[in-house]
């Protein structure tokens, strides 16, 4: 293009917008996949702060205000005495080791951005970075999926699955803006990982191998799922050798995040020497010596030029090799120096062993197995594209695709049998999603753009040039296909369009709720919140006692510390059964024997959670079997059918007895026979479970009435001591 | 390539102690097997051979992956662990009668099989329709053929499409309001 050089001044400045804006292919596909991945970016942030702007910036649920109360302490009092903080406000008598029983890689990434800001004279307070570490750890997820999916396949495939990441629902649901939890950064730190294994296991350098091991250390400190990653890898590459795609890169790559992954693993004092010493591990080190055997047998190879002498030395050492490591797992299970798996990832394995076995793993809500609706909730589209990317793994074999594939059944078979495990699957489901959508889109514009050239049967340039010479025979097809094609992509590009309008309502609708304020809509919808129950924490906070004893169910032990600063009896980490089932056996059994309980544990306050003015479902009353069955587990003085009738759970006049009249349900229930919660309906209807309830006349003998907050959601009371001899 | 060549060198072991001399074995295990039963043992002829272990093809392999996809997509560990009914039923309060209600609804995490199952299958339909359509842009078949592929893909696709959310509608009522 020819600047004219007229008048100087205007064409100059004309020819020199023109020539600059004119870029070269190169540079035009570079600065559209730059700003692709830019808006992407943003996309994948604001997308998840629907509930800062329709509450306010605060810590959503219960697990993190745990962490956020442990982070303040970071920011607070430093690193050492972060790591060797014996909190004695929780579990009361018994107080809990914080600094050996919890993964610091969140905290002390929160710690890090805190004090970046602050060096940089922002001066935010810590909870603002608490709010928003997961979005903007989200959105770097999305730049890792990109460069991954380009490992994969190629750079289409790279930017699709980042796009579809950035807003899936199933990785959403757990880093909205102000879900402060581990898995919030453990999912980039999972998606790292596997990432630079990969690079690793393509280029055989050493340098990636590295990164992926000490992604694999960050994995680590931030999330119990780490087993994941090191039963994966040892998986993939078993598969690896038996498809006979033994190889340098593969060794180095294995060998070096093995060796200094396990090393690194072992500075977080919650896992320990569990890499040596627990079940869950073993399969790795027994695919790191396969590994050594399998060099072995191929140098000897190498030496050797005797075909049946090796043969015969092959043999031998398979058979040895096999024998000495089975002996070495028999010997070390036997002796109880390997511990066997514990119940929470067994149950993974055997899902039946939990409902049968462990009450509390089975009756977290998260942990329940996984119906077809709440896959088509979190995943959309992605469920027709994810067999149709497996298809396309399967045409196209290479070390890469077989680890995606491996990593999106695996994690899928796991989704299905425990909710929160969707959060896992994600990234591999959007990345062969995101090579469905790639391959797809790209078989159908190459069919475009061999109708741009004039079917010559010698034309050998272009896109789809293959096709030239058939093209000459289909000439009169060619409109049709091309008007195909054209309407498959408007399809392709409407049924995306349904999936980001499908994601953006789940967002806004399902996932954006705080769990600690309540929404509801009133008479004549207009939007009425609950807060009661920061108004019970703040309640606590300021009209107990400093070192007070508050008792209530393990659910809400986290935000009473963080929130009330009052020690509780037993709190969300649920690591003492026996405690949390005293707990259990206090609430369900009758006022004189709860009193004697609570007496024994020192509690000052009992808290309980209550729904029926409100019709909120969450309460204490229906969580009220699972107190009965895991402290029935315990102590088998409390027996379930006690408070059943005909196996049925019930509240109203025929409720059994021992429920009318136990600890739970007469704190609930305290004065509400005198209230009328809804029109036409008689006094002490509950609303929650939708009966009038059978026991209305009420009388505490130890305990009395502290606060009830204004929508009787959470009702305190003070345990009244002893009465003097006379 | 330890297990192929382990049983292969096995099959020829075998074969080889039984007619040829043994001496050329050097197989330490071998000779004192030779020796210690096998002197006054005389081995049957027998005409079996070790099965042969060939690796499967890929597409075997995701066509089983596929059936695997199904079952876990339609909330198959769901339906063995909770083991919902069949089907639900309602009683119509005025009639009386016991109508079949297909899909549970007040929640989303919890399904019937029979609506799992057919969930699961419209995801898995929609997913063949996508390969159908990349089947029929392959450049080695007949056009008859790859003009019935791409309208059985699209059909599908369709079809799957329109069915999920008709089903998901059906659910959830206040879907995307």
């Amino acid at each position: 293009m020819a600047g004219k050089q007229d008048s100087p001044n205007s064409d100059l400045l004309n020819s020199f917008s023109f020539k600059s804006l004119k870029l070269k292919t190169k540079q035009q596909e570079l600065l559209i996949r730059v700003s692709i991945l830019g808006l992407v970016y943003i996309l994948a942030f604001i997308a998840r702060l629907f509930s800062v702007l329709r509450y306010e910036s605060m810590i959503h649920e219960f697990d993190p205000y745990f962490n956020y109360r442990t982070t303040l302490f970071l920011t607070e009092k430093g690193f050492y005495e972060f790591w060797n903080w014996f909190d004695s406000e929780s579990w009361y008598p018994l107080g809990r080791i914080i600094g050996g029983t919890l993964y610091p890689g969140l905290m002390v990434t929160a710690a890090l951005l805190y004090w970046t800001l602050r060096f940089l004279r922002f001066f935010v307070h810590i909870r603002e970075v608490c709010v928003l570490t997961a979005p903007f750890f989200a959105s770097n997820t999305t730049i890792v999926a990109y460069f991954f999916g380009k490992e994969i396949w190629d750079t289409g495939a790279g930017l699709v699955a980042a796009a579809l990441i950035a807003i899936c629902p199933g990785y959403i649901s757990r880093s909205v803006a102000g879900s402060y939890d581990n898995e919030a950064v453990a999912i980039f730190a999972l998606l790292l990982t596997f990432y630079l294994f990969v690079k690793a296991v393509n280029t055989g350098s050493l340098a990636w191998a590295l990164g992926s091991a000490f992604g694999y250390f960050y994995m680590v400190s931030a999330w119990g799922g780490y087993v994941f990653i090191i039963n994966l890898v040892p998986l993939y590459v078993l598969v690896l050798l038996i498809t006979g795609r033994y190889s340098m890169r593969l060794y180095v790559a294995y060998n070096c995040m093995y060796i200094l992954g396990m090393l690194l693993a072992m500075q977080i004092r919650f896992v320990g020497f569990q890499h040596v010493q627990s079940g869950e591990h073993m399969g790795a080190m027994g695919v790191f010596l396969l590994m050594q055997v399998f060099y072995f047998l191929d140098w000897v190879k190498y030496q050797l030029n005797d075909t049946k002498l090796f043969q015969t030395f092959l043999k031998i050492t398979v058979t040895s090799a096999v024998l000495v490591g089975g002996i070495a797992l028999g010997v070390g299970t036997a002796s109880g120096y390997i511990s066997p798996w514990t119940g929470r990832f067994y149950s993974l394995l055997d899902p039946t062993y939990a409902k049968d076995h462990i009450p509390i793993i089975a009756s977290v809500s998260e942990h329940q197995p996984t119906a077809w609706s709440s896959f088509m909730f979190d995943y959309h589209i992605l469920l027709f594209l994810f067999p149709a990317g497996l298809y396309f793994c399967f045409k196209r074999l290479s070390d890469a695709t077989i680890f995606i594939v491996m990593y999106g059944l695996t994690s899928l078979y796991f989704a299905g049998v425990m909710v929160r495990l969707i959060l896992v699957a994600t990234p591999a489901v959007c990345l062969i999603s995101a090579i469905a959508v790639s391959a797809t889109v790209k078989n159908l514009t190459s069919l475009l753009r061999t109708k741009q050239k004039v079917p010559q049967a010698g034309s050998t340039k272009g896109a789809g040039s293959s096709k030239s010479s058939s093209k000459v025979s289909l000439d009169q097809s060619q409109p049709f296909q091309k008007n195909g094609a054209i309407a498959l992509l408007v399809g392709v590009f409407y049924l995306l369009s349904r999936y980001a309008i499908h994601c953006t309502w789940v967002t806004s609708e399902a996932y954006s709720s705080p769990s600690i304020v309540l929404a509801a809509r009133g008479a004549h919808g207009n939007r009425i919140i609950f807060d009661d129950y920061r108004e019970a924490y703040y309640w606590l906070r300021q009209n107990t006692p400093t070192d007070a004893k508050i008792m209530s169910w393990w659910d809400y032990g986290y935000q009473i510390t963080a929130m009330g600063n009052r020690t509780v009896i037993v709190d969300n980490n649920t690591w003492n059964n026996t405690h949390i089932a005293t707990v259990g056996r206090a609430m369900s059994s009758y006022e004189d024997e709860a009193y004697d309980i609570m007496r024994s544990l020192d509690v000052n306050y009992v808290l309980v959670v209550f729904g029926g003015v409100t019709g909120y479902s969450s309460d204490d009353i229906n969580k009220f079997l699972w107190m009965v069955r895991i402290g029935g587990g315990v102590y088998p003085v409390i027996k379930e059918p006690d408070y059943l009738v005909n196996g049925e759970f019930r509240v109203d006049k025929g409720a059994s007895p021992k429920m009318l009249n136990c600890l739970m349900y007469k704190l609930c229930y305290y004065r509400f026979g005198e209230l009328v919660t809804e029109y036409g309906k008689p006094s002490g209807y509950d609303r929650a479970r939708g009966v009038e309830i059978g026991n209305k006349d009420i009388k505490l003998e130890h305990l009395e009435e502290a606060y009830t907050t204004s929508n009787w959601i959470v009702r305190i009371y003070r345990v009244k001591p002893p009465t003097n001899r006379l | 390539m330890a297990p192929r060549s382990d049983s292969q060198t096995l099959a020829t072991g075998s074969g080889a102690g039984s007619d040829t001399t043994s001496e050329s074995s050097m197989d330490p295990i071998f000779q004192i097997l030779r020796i210690v039963p096998f002197s006054f043992l005389r081995p049957p002829r027998l005409r079996l051979k070790l099965p042969s272990f060939t690796l499967p093809s890929p597409m075997t392999v995701f066509s089983m992956i596929l059936l695997t996809y199904f079952l876990v997509v339609s909330g198959f560990v769901y339906d063995v662990i909770v083991e919902p009914p069949g089907i639900g039923s309602t009683q119509d309060p005025i009639t009386g009668a016991i109508r079949p209600v297909v899909f549970m609804s007040g929640r989303v995490n919890g399904q019937y099989i029979i609506e799992g199952l057919s969930s699961g299958f419209m995801f898995v339909l929609g997913g063949i329709g996508i390969i159908m359509l990349d089947l029929a842009l392959d450049k080695n078949r007949a056009k008859s053929v790859k003009a019935s592929y791409a309208t059985a893909g699209i059909s599908s696709i369709v079809i799957a499409y329109v069915m999920s959310m008709l089903f998901i509608r059906i659910k959830i009522p206040g879907y995307l309001h």
